[in-house]
């Protein structure tokens, strides 16, 4: 929502794979993953079980293209399908409010729809303009959250396969798996940008990136913001931050101009512009 | 010998709303939560009910973003105290020195070690601290400040206040329109009936009281 970008290029690459999906009416934060659940868990449960009943009104399963609410949303999630005594107490407060939730919505992250309900093959019909660049992953931490099953690779793996079909290289840095800092920002900034967002970035640059792919918004705001705040610091780094749609909407011929990537705070839409050039 | 029961059951029915919870806490000792409006007819209660009424003390915890007064009273074998929580900017204690002479100097020592202002206080003067004192920097005072880290501060805010902690800016709304999209996507604050029913689930449940939101200036008590 911040980086509409990513929302437009989601919109595009699901219209042309043929994916429908419905805007969620009246929907919240879902709650954000840190300060919410630590201050109350009841309220962290409540407001995100409405989200989950908003879903299970229209009868649909919930897609999300962001990490974070990906986590929010499956945690508790499990939590009212596991536990009835929670359910219980979250709806005896939405029942005040007219809702219910009965624990039958599936919440996915758009990599798994994108490859498990659309699959590979179709997606690669869609390539026509493939991306010859060399890219960094930074998969998210709440990528790796797997309710079923001790896989946690199996979605991070997902964003790799989906992310090598828009013809992009994919480089090792070795520091895939770290944070980027996005929640110890609201801790420490300095920790958070030297000790988490520096360190990615130094070996990110070093294995000779022109880019590097994320699925999750707020680790792209991270990436981002924190380039332009590192430079208090005296470190200088301006690496462009792609969002894995739009790096597939670029390589299904969207033009670049259509994106709205200048509303990025990385020079994502001049690295748009010399593949376009090529 | 008065029983903790009797003495609860006696409050309830003399104080009716103004008392929030009664409950014998241990032996002999009974806890009343009261609305702080009501401290002076709770004193008048006890003290019409009990002719050997004591009154013991009066502690006060600062928790941040409330002042707890703490009265005890001794009841026939028992202590019974009286709690009633005020947030800080109110900044008064109503004293009960008129009932209770004997709570003269505890008052004016809640009053020099919290900063907090006597009302109707016969002498109001400093007790422990000395005539210059600075009004601003009293002993045990705690700045005023909730469970938040600074940082955390304005998520809080934002997801109490609007639903979303990442409200869209009117640029963005223009780039998001200029780009095709809705100016913003269905949030909850996007329709003042959704609103009411997200910001009733802050209420009902411990989030902007813990968060120490105030409803009426929309945004935390505390910078």
């Amino acid at each position: 929502m911040r980086i509409p970008s990513i929302e437009i290029a989601s919109r595009k690459v699901f219209e042309k794979i043929g994916l429908e999906t419905v805007d969620l009416p009246g929907y919240s934060c879902c709650p954000e993953p840190v300060v919410s659940r630590l201050l109350d868990k009841t309220a962290w449960l409540v407001t995100s079980a409405r989200n989950l009943a908003l879903a299970e009104e229209l009868g649909s399963d919930l897609m999300t293209l962001c990490n974070g609410c990906y986590e929010t949303l499956v945690e508790t999630n499990e939590v009212l399908k596991h536990d009835p005594e929670e359910l219980r107490k979250t709806n005896e407060v939405l029942k005040r409010y007219g809702k219910q939730y009965t624990g039958k919505v599936k919440v996915k992250h758009a990599v798994e729809v994108l490859y498990e309900e659309i699959g590979v093959d179709r997606i690669k019909q869609q390539v026509v303009k493939p991306q010859k660049i060399r890219v960094a992953l930074h998969y998210g931490c709440h990528l790796y959250r797997e309710p079923e099953g001790e896989d946690i690779m199996r979605k991070p793996n997902m964003m790799k396969e989906l992310t090598r079909l828009t013809g992009a290289e994919i480089v090792d840095y070795r520091l895939e798996r770290l944070c980027c800092g996005y929640p110890s920002m609201q801790a420490d900034e300095e920790f958070s940008l030297k000790q988490r967002l520096l360190l990615k970035l130094r070996h990110i640059k070093e294995a000779g990136a022109d880019a590097v792919v994320l699925t999750c918004p707020a680790c792209t705001i991270q990436f981002e913001i924190g380039q332009v705040m590192l430079k208090r610091y005296g470190v200088q780094y301006n690496i462009p931050c792609i969002n894995m749609m739009e790096l597939l909407a670029l390589s299904f011929g969207v033009p670049s101009k259509d994106l709205h990537l200048e509303l990025h705070k990385s020079p994502v839409l001049r690295l748009a512009q010399k593949m376009e050039a090529m | 010998m008065v029983s903790e029961n009797e003495i609860t059951t006696y409050l309830r029915q003399e104080l009716g709303e103004d008392l929030i919870k009664a409950s014998k806490t241990r032996e002999r000792r009974v806890s009343v939560r009261i609305k702080p409006t009501a401290l002076r007819k709770a004193v008048n209660a006890l003290q019409k009910q009990y002719p050997t009424l004591r009154f013991m003390t009066l502690s006060t915890v600062d928790h941040g973003l409330d002042f707890e007064f703490l009265h005890h009273f001794h009841v026939d074998g028992a202590v019974v105290t009286l709690r009633s929580v005020k947030p800080k900017e109110d900044n008064t204690l109503e004293s009960i020195v008129d009932l209770i002479p004997a709570a003269n100097f505890i008052e004016r020592e809640v009053a020099d070690l919290f900063g907090v202002k006597l009302v109707n206080h016969p002498q109001p003067q400093h007790l422990i601290l000395t005539k210059d004192w600075p009004d601003d920097k009293r002993p045990l005072r705690r700045p005023l400040e909730g469970e938040l880290p600074p940082q955390a501060r304005p998520v809080a805010e934002a997801l109490i206040s609007t639903s979303c902690v990442a409200p869209i800016s009117a640029f963005m709304q223009k780039k998001r329109e200029e780009a095709g999209l809705p100016r913003t996507p269905p949030f909850a604050f996007t329709d003042e009936k959704t609103m009411e029913e997200f910001h009733g689930i802050m209420k009902d449940t411990n989030l902007a009281k813990k968060a120490g939101y105030d409803w009426k200036k929309k945004r935390l008590r505390y910078k």
